[in-house]
């Protein structure tokens, strides 16, 4: 992503530089990367206040912990289940706005990032008033007499997964429309000419040189919705228990700082190693 | 399948999906104008009642002004700092810049429940907690990020003959960077301001653990009123961040264009 360094590196030229980045750097090491070490510290503790440790006690507690298990296994298939979701619902989008030459499609584009930058709890609410109850959706269930009683269309799995692909899908449309609109089109147009049907020339040519579009969406969606905590809550009813809300839980009801940072250290270990996986196999893959 | 049916499908399908991505936006307005006291819909009536009734409520007055001090603050912060480390890290060279690229891109990526823990746990000692300073210092790791992306994707597109010409016209490298790159790098800056308005004011996550009574944000404050009963008055709120992001989203469009932003 990097352009080329633009000139060789002189003593003076490097001084500049560590000038400029010098408040940046200050700035993310005083709230990136110190908090994230006192976190480790934190989970090394078995008690706070208390003795600093080291001790595994809160690890030791989470990975024997059924209840903490099946949340960091809910999140997981969660994160996983949007970020599927996304990346197959938002792949047209992407490609209709990468290659459509219809005047629509600077439209489709504002209307694809004007949700990012609507508030959540804004958005959230919005699926309150579609779901719930008495929403738009059951009012016309009812009216249409399909349904006698209201259904309970909130509290589960799925209404969550429902919002968090409506918030995360604009950074997945947006990551492969990227990556799509740099595909020179020649590549797709010799497969046909050499007798190629459209489906087989999208899944071995097209596909493949987006897939790098596809695997930073999925980063991105994938890391958003591990980390979610609103659209869970709200949506969930309290039903879907989220790292999220059990990190929450922990540091604030239990007030088990110890605790909430091994739950933290935890998740962020498990989210880089599921996406260091990823990567790996979409990177065999496309080479295929 | 021929290939106009394939598009035929297509168009009705990004349609379709305008439809899903608009709409648990749009039904939260009239929701606000309705006479009933509940968010069903649609709504009874027509009433502006609950436009008024935001003002008999001062903890989410207090919010809205304390989340936009914040935004403005940490706006102002991300913008100064992000702008300079954006020119280091397009126009220099030196040891370890793809790394440092990756540090100032890593809050975007960083589950956000644990970066607000872990900041939490470095602030309260400090007594920084349900202070104004430290929602301040959250936000700006939070908005950093954007600055910094869109500064230097327009510093990409900026061709380097400019500065070069002042430089060898005998400026300094100040003076070049204040009358070329600077005017040169206001589409960037406006649209890294805007988004980093509208994100510090929306952020919820991040502010999580540094909230509490005498230091709330919008986002938190609604959130807690809805827990406590969801009325027309949080639809009301809703509408009116609604119109306040539409206009922000036109400015920008208008003034420097959303598409080269995002390409």
């Amino acid at each position: 992503m990097l352009p080329p360094p633009p000139r060789r590196a002189d003593p003076r030229r490097t001084f500049a530089a560590a000038a400029l980045l010098a408040p940046g750097v200050l700035l993310l090491a005083l709230i990136l990367v110190w908090p994230f070490l006192v976190m480790l510290g934190m989970s090394l503790r078995e008690r706070f206040p208390g003795p600093i440790g080291p001790s595994f006690a809160k690890y030791a507690e989470f990975l024997t912990d059924p209840y903490l298990l099946n949340v960091a296994l809910r999140t997981f298939s969660l994160a996983a289940t949007v970020t599927l979701l996304c990346a197959v619902l938002g792949y047209p989008i992407a490609w209709f706005l990468a290659r459509s030459r219809s005047r629509w499609a600077h439209l489709v584009f504002l209307g694809t990032i004007f949700p990012l930058l609507v508030s959540i709890v804004v958005r959230t609410m919005g699926w309150t008033i579609l779901l719930g109850n008495e929403g738009l959706v059951n009012a016309a269930l009812l009216g249409l007499g399909l349904v006698t009683e209201p259904l309970r269309l909130m509290q589960g799995f799925w209404s969550v997964v429902l919002g968090m692909v409506h918030v995360l899908m604009p950074f997945m449309v947006l990551s492969i429309a990227a990556v799509l609109g740099r595909i020179d089109v020649a590549y797709a147009e010799a497969a046909a000419t050499l007798g190629a049907t459209p489906l087989r020339n999208f899944l071995s040519v097209t596909l493949p040189l987006s897939v790098q579009g596809v695997a930073a969406g999925s980063v991105i969606v994938f890391c958003l919705t591990v980390g979610a905590f609103i659209t869970p809550i709200w949506l969930g009813r309290g039903h879907v228990t989220v790292m999220a809300i059990a990190i929450h839980e922990q540091m604030v009801t239990l007030v088990d700082w110890p605790g909430g940072a091994a739950s933290g250290i935890l998740l962020s270990l498990a989210t880089l190693l599921l996406l260091g996986g990823y990567g790996l196999l979409l990177r065999r893959w496309a080479r295929r | 399948m021929t290939a106009r049916t394939g598009r035929r499908l297509l168009n009705a399908y990004v349609v379709a999906m305008m439809v899903f991505l608009a709409l648990p936006i749009a039904i939260v307005i009239p929701s606000a104008f309705g006479e009933g006291g509940d968010l069903s819909f649609p709504p009874r009536g027509f009433s502006l009642k609950w436009f008024g009734a935001i003002l008999e409520r001062p903890e989410l007055m207090a919010a809205a002004a304390n989340s936009a001090a914040i935004a403005l603050v940490a706006t102002a912060v991300s913008l100064v700092v992000g702008t300079l480390s954006a020119v280091a890290l397009r126009r220099y060279s030196f040891p370890g810049r793809g790394a440092l690229m990756t540090l100032f891109m890593a809050p975007l990526v960083f589950p956000a429940i644990v970066l607000a823990a872990a900041i939490a746990m470095v602030l309260a000692p400090l007594g920084l907690i349900r202070t104004f300073q430290g929602l301040v210092l959250a936000h700006i790791v939070v908005v950093l990020p954007y600055v910094v992306r869109t500064v230097s994707a327009t510093l990409a597109e900026i061709d380097r003959a400019w500065e070069e010409a002042a430089l060898t016209l005998g400026a300094s490298p100040w003076q070049g960077f204040r009358t070329v790159t600077l005017p040169l790098l206001r589409p960037g800056l406006v649209a890294g301001a805007t988004f980093s308005l509208i994100i510090s004011f929306d952020e919820f996550t991040i502010s999580l653990f540094l909230v509490g009574s005498g230091m709330m944000t919008l986002p938190i404050e609604m959130y807690n009123y809805a827990e406590f009963s969801l009325d027309p008055t949080l639809a009301a709120v809703s509408t009116l961040l609604i119109l306040l992001t539409t206009l922000a989203v036109l400015a920008v469009e208008r003034t420097v264009g959303l598409g080269k932003q995002f390409s």
